[in-house]
């Protein structure tokens, strides 16, 4: 990698903590990535890992309480967003940088049309008249491929399917023009066909408005068709970072290898019994000292269970693994 | 379908029907008709696993559910080991259910809240009053011990197992009965990644050595391939095509299977796919198109489509049955 | 162990997360106000259980001394027109709402429970439609003549008030857990145990009912308040308790003396009702926090 690129997004040593009623819960603890411009990264990882509190993070989003972000820095085109003031993070919302979610039925108001939803966001951030608004989300609309975009316009959410909501949300994300687009497991609430359709209007828009795009997903098929880059989480930390080749081909943290290889994919010799993880995701408030990934590790030392590996880099294509023995057996592509 | 001379098979499904009303108007009137489940075909031997595959509003979950009578069929008939199941009384229909279970999706919602793990596994043989109560007892550290997990979590309530072993208390309660069938209607959709081959690994187990069939329903066709002898595919409440798994991932016919399989993101950088993206919208179960229920996105329509329903036929060579419902063939 | 089994389990780890209950003793004992509330209801509890046993206020009729004697050391509240001591009777009357209270909280609630689970669970059908029906009109009758009605027709016996509050105060919570249990008979258990063959009714109240129990809590509290305060008004109308004494009762006598500018009767019976609503209302709406599960402390 010849050409040193500033990152448009810097997330250094994030720790996000919860308070709850047994005690204090740390979400995140020292998430660290960079996220450059026109590129489409990947956060992966299995339910409460941290992915989505880390999206929430960087947008403020946090509901606080219980939750707060404790240290760390978001470093966002030479500013601190950490460190900014909810009105001033309400500027960059929506403009600068703009999230989408899992379910958007319950992202979209039901009792407003989504064109008075469109339009709202328009007005307020790019201060066009109501005209001109109305005019610049249809075009959006239709950008993301939603037929008749004249009529759909005044419909209600409850009116159209839920590929076509999320499209909308998608087109309300990309009014503004964003330079980053955070997507909250858009697809996994749709069904696979439509899943397709929206991916490849994600591809598509992020290729013509020049952005970049934060993917959390906890489907590894959805980041290997769309990311660059894939960043793995465990248990409320970063265990690997890395470019997809390397990621799917020669992965370097052994819960990488053991998640690739436990899901079932479509293969000509079918297996009697599928690989697995044994064992459970620690609870976060019982957490071991040392790794947390020791426990099921297949090659767990005395040392993993005493020292907690830092992320560290690795190779020379920018990726970084948090483990005292990285690499893992590369992983012959599976024929079908 | 099926040979006088030979024993009937372990399950038939013949033109299942399950029609929903939808009521409105002033009186309450039926003003339309979700038609959930239009008309399907199937057969299931002993210890075989069909498969049965489609995205949401299909009709897969009202059809595991119409096989089994909790949702009455509206029409056609289910056939138990050549007997007929949806002609039973319902008293005569809970002697009946103890060949046939099933297992559910949501592993926060399939069991009762209050009642323990011990509780929840032995009321199938309290109801049938099966053995004394000490054999029920033992019954139950047996059933606990084929899923995986140990006697000592007899006394404790669901809310305390994660996902994984809620499903597994699941899938003992299903065992309970020593069923010959059991409906899985996406047991493990709902599970993370890394339990997903935990619990199929105990379906598998259930195959292998107690010789149980299964319809398993599910929308991933990866996790469908690894476990169905037979799989279907389903469309707005019809079978489109059906055969063996490995008919059906070396030559898909229906143009629908072959956008379901193209649409499924695979986790390998290496293979970009030729995806066929269909365009539109799943039609509306209340209103299906004429003609083909597929015509309205079909890639590969022809004007006969969109007014003619297409027959189911066997395409099927060396004997090994794989049927269509389409007009290219 | 079988192959299978020994490849999925490690060390049995369970996750120990806490019931609907115990979640909510743990919240409702940090709840400094319902602590309170509740602290004060049991102090309540504990004055209709001694009048109950014969402990205090046995003398509640005896005439014990002059009209309208003001406080003293030995009528704390003084008497009343006849002579008899104040707070004698207003203990006693403690006695008698707690009475009216449990009597109604509790059968109004179960009848609301039973009525109302039946009509959820067979939702839609002829059964449902007349316990709406029933629910209905009972709800369009105004209540007060309802009483009356009542205790009309039951020729004035003692019990006519309980009779006529449990048949008008059962359509809240019925209406409630028919909501509730609508909702409960969808979830995928009970499906379970309709494929099991389980036969309906064991459905009912083996797996659905007592999964609306934080629900009955809280109603059963709440008709407890509504019957004490229906009491007062009732035995005010006359149409209330007939033997024995009430604050009702006390008020309605004291509407007299409050005119001849004695205030001690109103004022015992309005305070000691007064405290007794509060603590308990303050107690239910602590108890449906606990419960809430989506309040986090």
């Amino acid at each position: 990698m010849a050409i040193e690129r500033t990152p448009l997004l810097s997330v250094q040593d994030l720790v996000v903590e919860f308070s709850t009623e047994h005690g204090v819960v740390r979400a995140i603890d020292r998430v660290s990535f960079d996220v450059y411009p026109n590129e489409t990264i990947g956060i992966v990882g299995e339910s409460g890992c941290g992915k989505t509190v880390t999206g929430l993070a960087v947008l403020g989003l946090i509901p606080s309480p219980p939750g707060r972000i404790v240290s760390g820095r978001i470093l966002f085109q030479g500013r601190d967003l950490a460190k900014l003031s909810e009105s001033e993070l309400r500027e960059i919302r929506g403009r600068d940088i703009s999230m989408i979610f899992q379910e958007p039925m319950t992202a979209l108001n039901p009792v407003f049309t989504i064109g008075n939803q469109m339009i709202d966001v328009l007005m307020v951030h790019r201060g066009l008249t109501r005209r001109q608004a109305r005019g610049a989300s249809i075009e959006m609309l239709d950008k993301v491929g939603i037929p008749v975009p004249g009529m759909r316009i005044d419909e209600y959410p409850h009116q159209l399917s839920g590929g076509m909501r999320q499209r909308v949300m998608i087109a309300m994300a990309l009014s503004c023009d964003p330079k980053l687009l955070i997507a909250d497991e858009p697809t996994t609430a749709l069904d696979v066909t439509t899943q397709a359709q929206v991916l490849e209007q994600i591809n598509k828009l992020q290729e013509e408005f020049h952005m970049a795009v934060i993917l959390i997903t906890h489907d590894l098929g959805v980041v290997a068709e769309t990311c660059r880059r894939a960043i793995v989480m465990y248990c409320g930390r970063v265990v690997e970072n890395a470019a997809i080749e390397n990621l799917f081909r020669r992965p370097l943290h052994p819960y990488t290898a053991g998640l690739l290889d436990s899901i079932p994919q479509i293969r000509a010799n079918r297996l009697a019994e599928l690989p697995i993880i044994p064992g459970r995701v620690p609870d976060l408030l019982n957490l071991p000292d040392g790794c947390r990934f020791a426990e099921r590790c297949c090659k767990v030392s005395e040392r993993c269970r005493r020292e907690s590996p830092v992320l560290e880099a690795f190779g020379d294509a920018g990726d970084c693994v948090a483990c005292h023995t990285p690499g893992m057996p590369i992983r012959e592509t599976v024929d079908v | 379908m099926s040979d006088t001379g030979k024993t009937p098979p372990l399950l038939e499904v013949r033109g299942l029907k399950k029609y929903f009303p939808v009521r409105g108007g002033v009186f309450n009137r039926v003003m339309a008709q979700v038609r959930a489940v239009d008309g399907v075909d199937f057969i299931i031997e002993q210890g075989k696993t069909l498969g049965l595959v489609g995205e949401s509003g299909c009709g897969k979950s009202t059809l595991g559910r119409a096989i089994l009578r909790l949702h009455e069929p509206t029409g056609g008939q289910v056939l138990v080991d050549g007997k007929d199941f949806t002609a039973l009384s319902r008293k005569a229909l809970v002697a009946e259910r103890r060949r046939m279970q099933i297992i559910f999706q949501d592993p926060f919602a399939s069991l009762s809240p209050r009642r323990t793990v011990a509780q929840i596994i032995r009321e199938p043989l309290d109801v049938h009053r099966i053995g004394t109560v000490e054999e029920r007892r033992q019954r139950v550290i047996e059933l606990l011990d084929v899923v995986g997990m140990g006697p000592e979590v007899r006394d404790r309530y669901p809310h305390e197992f994660s996902g994984g072993q809620r499903q597994r208390v699941g899938i003992a309660r299903a065992l309970a009965l020593n069923p010959s069938f059991i409906v899985a209607d996406e047991p493990v959709s709902a599970l993370d990644v890394s339990v997903q081959s935990q619990v199929l690994n105990v379906i598998s187990a259930l195959k292998r050595e107690h010789g149980i069939a299964f319809l398993f329903i599910s929308h991933d066709l990866a996790v469908i391939q690894h476990i169905s002898d037979e799989i279907g595919v389903m469309y707005l409440g019809r079978i489109v095509e059906r055969a063996s798994v490995e008919a059906l991932y070396r030559d898909p016919k229906h143009p629908y299977t072959k956008a379901l399989m193209s649409a499924i993101p695979v986790p390998d950088p290496t293979r970009k796919s030729q995806r066929i993206v269909l365009g539109g919208d799943v039609p509306s179960p209340m209103n299906p198109p004429p003609g083909c229920p597929f015509h309205t996105r079909c890639p590969e329509v022809m004007a006969k489509c969109r007014s003619v329903v297409p027959e189911t036929v066997d395409v099927g060579d060396d004997g090994a049955s794989h049927v269509v419902a389409c007009h290219l063939y | 162990m079988s192959a299978t089994a020994a490849a999925v389990t490690s060390a049995p780890v369970l996750v120990r997360r806490k019931s609907l209950w115990s979640k909510a003793a743990y919240k409702f004992r940090r709840d400094r106000a319902g602590m309170i509330s509740l602290g004060f209801v049991l102090g309540y509890v504990l004055i209709a259980l001694g009048v109950t046993l014969g402990w205090w206020a046995t003398g509640w009729g005896d005439v014990a001394g002059g009209r309208w004697e003001a406080a003293s050391a030995e009528h704390w509240f003084g008497t009343n027109l006849i002579g008899q001591d104040i707070f004698d009777r207003a203990i006693y009357s403690t006695k008698t709402a707690f009475e009216v209270g449990f009597v109604v909280a509790v059968l109004a609630t179960t009848i609301g429970a039973l009525l109302g689970a039946i009509s959820g669970f067979f939702g839609g059908s002829w059964i449902d439609e007349i316990v709406l029906w029933l629910m209905g009109v009972l709800d369009s009758i105004p209540f007060y003549l309802f009483v009356a009605a009542i205790v009309f027709a039951m020729q004035e016996s003692p019990y006519a008030m309980h009779v006529a509050m449990i048949a008008t105060f059962w359509t809240g919570v019925g209406r409630l857990i028919r909501g509730e249990v609508i909702k409960l008979r969808g979830l995928e258990y009970v499906e379970a145990a309709h494929a099991i063959g389980v036969p309906e009714f064991t459905i009912i109240f083996r797996h659905i009912l007592p999964n609306t129990t934080h629900i009955l809590l809280v109603q059963a509290t709440i008709t407890f308040v509504a019957a004490i305060k229906s009491e007062v008004i009732l035995s005010f109308l006359g149409l209330g308790v007939k033997d024995g004494m009430s604050w009702g009762l006390m008020i309605a006598e004291s509407s007299q003396e409050v005119m001849a500018g004695f205030f001690n009767n109103f004022l015992a019976a309005s305070v000691l009702m007064f405290g007794l609503v509060m603590a308990f209302n303050m107690f239910s709406d602590a108890m449906q926090d606990a419960l809430d599960p989506r309040k986090v402390s």
